[in-house]
C-alpha cells in the first residue's frame, strides 16, 4: 500500500501585514510546515504502521519548498520519502493548479491508494485543494477525516459532520482531508531529524508533468485593504471588578449593544 | 452580459444566498443536488431555474455523487458554480472545478459581471487584504450558503440523473448530542476561550449569557481539542463569521483566524489577563484581568 501525505510548506498570515496599498509584507514571516500538516502526516503514519504502507510525501509550490530544510522537516515525522515540484511559477498558482499538478505528482509515483492532507492550509486556508485533487483524479474525497483504519480497498474512515459524526466505508483510492484535532502530531526528536537527512527526497521538472492547462485566467486587477469598523480601544480600569463591571455596562448602555 | 450558474447542493438546502449571487449574475440558475431527494425537493422552491437530482442508493454519501454531479455541470457548463461552505460541499464544488478546470475562490465579498469577465473582489490569507480580481472562464466559488428556503415557493421539477457512485458508503451516523444553534441570529454572543480553565467553568459563561440574553460561541480549539461545545458554535475563518450587536470575547487571544470572524460586530469587549493579548487591538472596551472575577461581577451588575 502507498499513502501519500499532500503538505504545504508556507508562511503564517500572523506573521505578515497588509500595507495601505493592500499589498502584503512578508518579509518578517518565517517559511515552515503548514499548521495542520503535522496532523496528516501523524494519521497517515498511524495507519502506514498498522499496515506496513509506504509513506511518501509530496509537496507543490513556488522556490524554497523543495530545499533540505523544508523536506527535513517534514520527513523528520516519519515520512519514509519526499517528491517535490519547487517552480517560480507557482508561486501565484490557483488552488487548481496546485491541485492539477499535485494530481499528475501522484500519477508519476504510480499505484497511490490515499491521499491525506491537513485541514487547510496556514496561508490560503481555502480548504480546496483536497477536493479539487479527487476531482483530477476521479476520486471520492472526505473532509474533516478523525480516523482511518484497515488497508486498502477496505478503509473505515471517521469523520465529523454538521451535528454529528459518521463512519465511512471506502473501497478504492480516495482524498481525505484530515480534521484539525484527528491526532496528536508528534514533535519530532533529533534522531528523527538526523534520520530525516538521509531519506530519499526526488525533485520533479514541472515542464516534464505536462499538466494540462486551466480554462480559466485570473489576473488581479487591484488591492485594498478590506474595510474595518474603527474601535475605540477604550481600557476599563480592572482595579476593582464591582467598578468595572457598572462602568462596561453603562458603556454599553451608550453604545445601543444591551 | 449576464452569465450562467450552477449552485452545488450536498446534504443541507442552506441555498438562500447562493441564489442571491448567482441570479444576480442575470443568466440561468441551475442547481444540481448531491444529496437526498427530500433536499432536491427544496431547492426546488428555492427560486432556481432547474433542479438535477443525483440518484444514489440511500447509504452513499453526497460526495460519492461527485462524478455524476460533475458530469451534470459539465452537460450545461456555466461561467460561475457556487457551493456553500460546508464539508461535503467543498468536495462537491472540487469536483466540478476539476471538470470544468475552473478557478476556485473562497473569499469572495462581492461577484460581478463586467464586460466578459466575472470580477470578485476576493479577501486573502485571513482576510488582511482584499484582490479584485478579473476571471476569464469558468469560476468556482465557496460562500456562505446562507438561509433554507421557506419552501413555500413555486416548486420547478427535478430531473434525475443517475450514474454508479463513488466507492464510499456510510455504515454508521451519530449525533454529537451538542445543541445545535444559529449564531448569526443572535444579537448578542460570547466567545470563549482557552482562557477558561475547565468545562465546568462554563457555568460562569453561561450565567452571564442568561443575565446579557446572548449565544454562546467560542474559539477553535475550544471546540475542536477540547469538545466543549459543538463545532457550530467556533467563530473565525474556518467556523462561522458573525454580525451581532455586541461580542465579547473572555479569555480568547484574539488571533487573525478568530477575529475576522466578528469584524462586524457592532462593539465588541474583551476580558483577558494578558494586557498585550492580541485581542485587545480589536476591542471597543477592553478589561485587562481575570475572568473569574470579571465574569461573576458583571453578571451580578446586570441583575
Ligand atoms: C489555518 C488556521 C485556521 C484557523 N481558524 C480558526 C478559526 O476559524 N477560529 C478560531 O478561533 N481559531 C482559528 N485558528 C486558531 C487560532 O490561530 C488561535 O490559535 C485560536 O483562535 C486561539 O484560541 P484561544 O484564544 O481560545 O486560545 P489561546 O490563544 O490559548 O488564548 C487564551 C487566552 O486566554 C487568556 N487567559 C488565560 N487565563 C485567563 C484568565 N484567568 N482570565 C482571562 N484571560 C485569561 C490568555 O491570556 C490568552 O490570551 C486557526 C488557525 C489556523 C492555523
Amino acid at each position: 500500500m502507498k499513502i501519500v501525505v499532500a503538505y504545504k510548506w508556507t508562511r503564517d498570515p500572523e506573521e505578515a501585514s497588509a500595507r495601505p496599498d493592500g499589498t502584503v509584507d512578508w518579509s518578517r514571516a518565517k517559511p515552515g510546515l503548514s499548521t495542520y500538516d503535522p496532523v496528516a502526516i501523524e494519521v497517515a503514519r498511524q495507519l502506514a504502521a498498522e499496515t506496513g504502507a509506504e509513506l511518501i510525501g509530496v509537496t507543490v509550490g513556488d522556490k524554497g519548498v523543495g530545499t533540505p530544510l523544508a523536506c527535513k522537516a517534514a520527513l523528520g515525522r516519519g515520512l519514509d520519502r519526499v517528491v517535490t515540484v519547487e517552480d517560480g511559477s507557482l508561486a501565484d498558482a490557483g488552488r487548481s493548479e496546485l491541485a492539477a499538478v499535485l494530481a499528475e505528482v501522484i500519477k508519476h509515483i504510480g499505484d497511490v491508494d490515499l491521499v491525506v492532507t491537513g485541514d487547510s492550509s496556514m496561508d490560503v486556508a481555502a480548504k480546496m485543494v483536497p477536493t479539487v485533487l479527487a476531482g483530477e483524479l476521479g476520486w471520492p474525497a472526505v473532509a474533516e477525516v478523525t480516523s482511518v483504519t484497515g488497508k486498502a480497498g477496505e478503509l473505515r474512515v471517521g469523520r465529523e459532520i454538521p451535528g454529528g459524526a459518521q463512519v465511512l466505508e471506502i473501497s478504492g483510492p480516495a482524498v481525505l482531508a484530515t480534521s484539525a484535532d484527528a491526532a496528536a502530531p508528534r514533535v519530532p526528536g533529533m534522531k528523527d531529524l538526523l534520520a530525516a537527512g538521509k531519506k530519499p527526497v526526488e525533485h520533479l521538472d514541472l515542464a516534464a508533468l505536462k499538466v494540462s492547462p486551466q480554462n480559466a485566467v485570473m489576473t488581479v486587477t487591484g488591492r485594498s485593504l478590506p474595510e474595518r469598523k474603527v474601535r475605540k480601544g477604550q481600557l476599563i480600569d480592572t482595579a476593582d471588578p464591582a467598578q468595572a463591571a457598572d462602568e462596561l455596562l453603562t458603556a454599553l448602555r451608550q453604545a445601543g449593544a444591551l | 452580459m449576464s452569465v450562467n450558474a450552477w449552485i452545488i447542493v450536498g446534504d443541507q438546502p442552506t441555498v438562500g444566498n447562493l441564489v442571491t449571487v448567482a441570479r444576480s449574475l442575470g443568466g440561468t440558475v441551475g442547481a444540481v443536488v448531491a444529496g437526498p431527494r427530500s433536499v432536491a425537493e427544496i431547492v426546488a422552491s428555492s427560486g432556481v431555474d432547474k433542479v438535477v437530482w443525483c440518484n444514489a442508493p440511500d447509504d452513499v454519501p453526497a460526495e460519492a455523487n461527485a462524478t455524476a454531479l460533475a458530469d451534470a455541470v459539465a452537460a450545461d457548463p456555466p461561467r460561475v458554480v457556487l457551493a456553500g461552505r460546508n464539508p461535503g460541499e467543498r468536495v462537491l464544488l472540487g469536483a466540478a472545478a476539476a471538470r470544468l478546470k475552473a478557478a476556485v475562490l473562497t473569499g469572495a465579498r462581492s461577484v460581478a459581471v463586467e464586460g466578459d469577465g466575472v470580477v470578485v473582489v476576493n479577501a486573502v490569507f485571513g482576510d488582511i487584504a482584499d484582490e479584485t480580481v478579473a476571471v476569464s472562464g469558468p469560476v468556482a466559488l465557496l460562500l456562505d450558503g446562507g438561509s433554507a428556503p421557506s419552501g413555500d415557493g413555486a416548486s420547478v421539477p427535478i430531473e434525475e440523473v443517475s450514474a454508479p457512485p463513488l466507492g464510499v458508503r456510510v455504515v454508521e451516523t451519530r449525533t454529537h448530542g451538542f445543541d445545535q444553534v444559529d449564531l448569526n441570529a443572535a444579537h448578542r454572543v460570547i466567545g470563549v476561550g482557552r482562557g477558561l480553565k475547565s468545562k465546568e467553568d462554563l457555568a460562569l459563561i453561561e450565567a452571564l449569557a442568561v443575565a446579557v440574553g446572548a449565544e454562546i460561541a467560542c474559539t477553535r480549539p475550544v471546540a475542536e481539542g477540547l469538545n466543549w461545545m459543538g463545532k457550530d458554535r467556533y467563530i473565525g475563518s474556518s467556523g462561522a463569521r458573525i454580525a451581532p450587536q455586541l461580542y465579547l470575547a473572555i479569555g480568547v487571544s484574539g488571533q487573525l483566524q478568530h477575529m475576522v470572524g466578528v469584524t462586524g460586530a457592532e462593539t465588541i469587549v474583551a476580558i483577558n489577563s494578558d494586557p498585550n493579548a492580541a485581542v485587545f487591538k480589536e476591542t471597543d472596551h477592553g478589561l485587562v484581568g481575570d475572568l473569574y472575577q470579571l465574569v461573576p461581577a458583571i453578571t451580578a451588575a446586570l441583575k
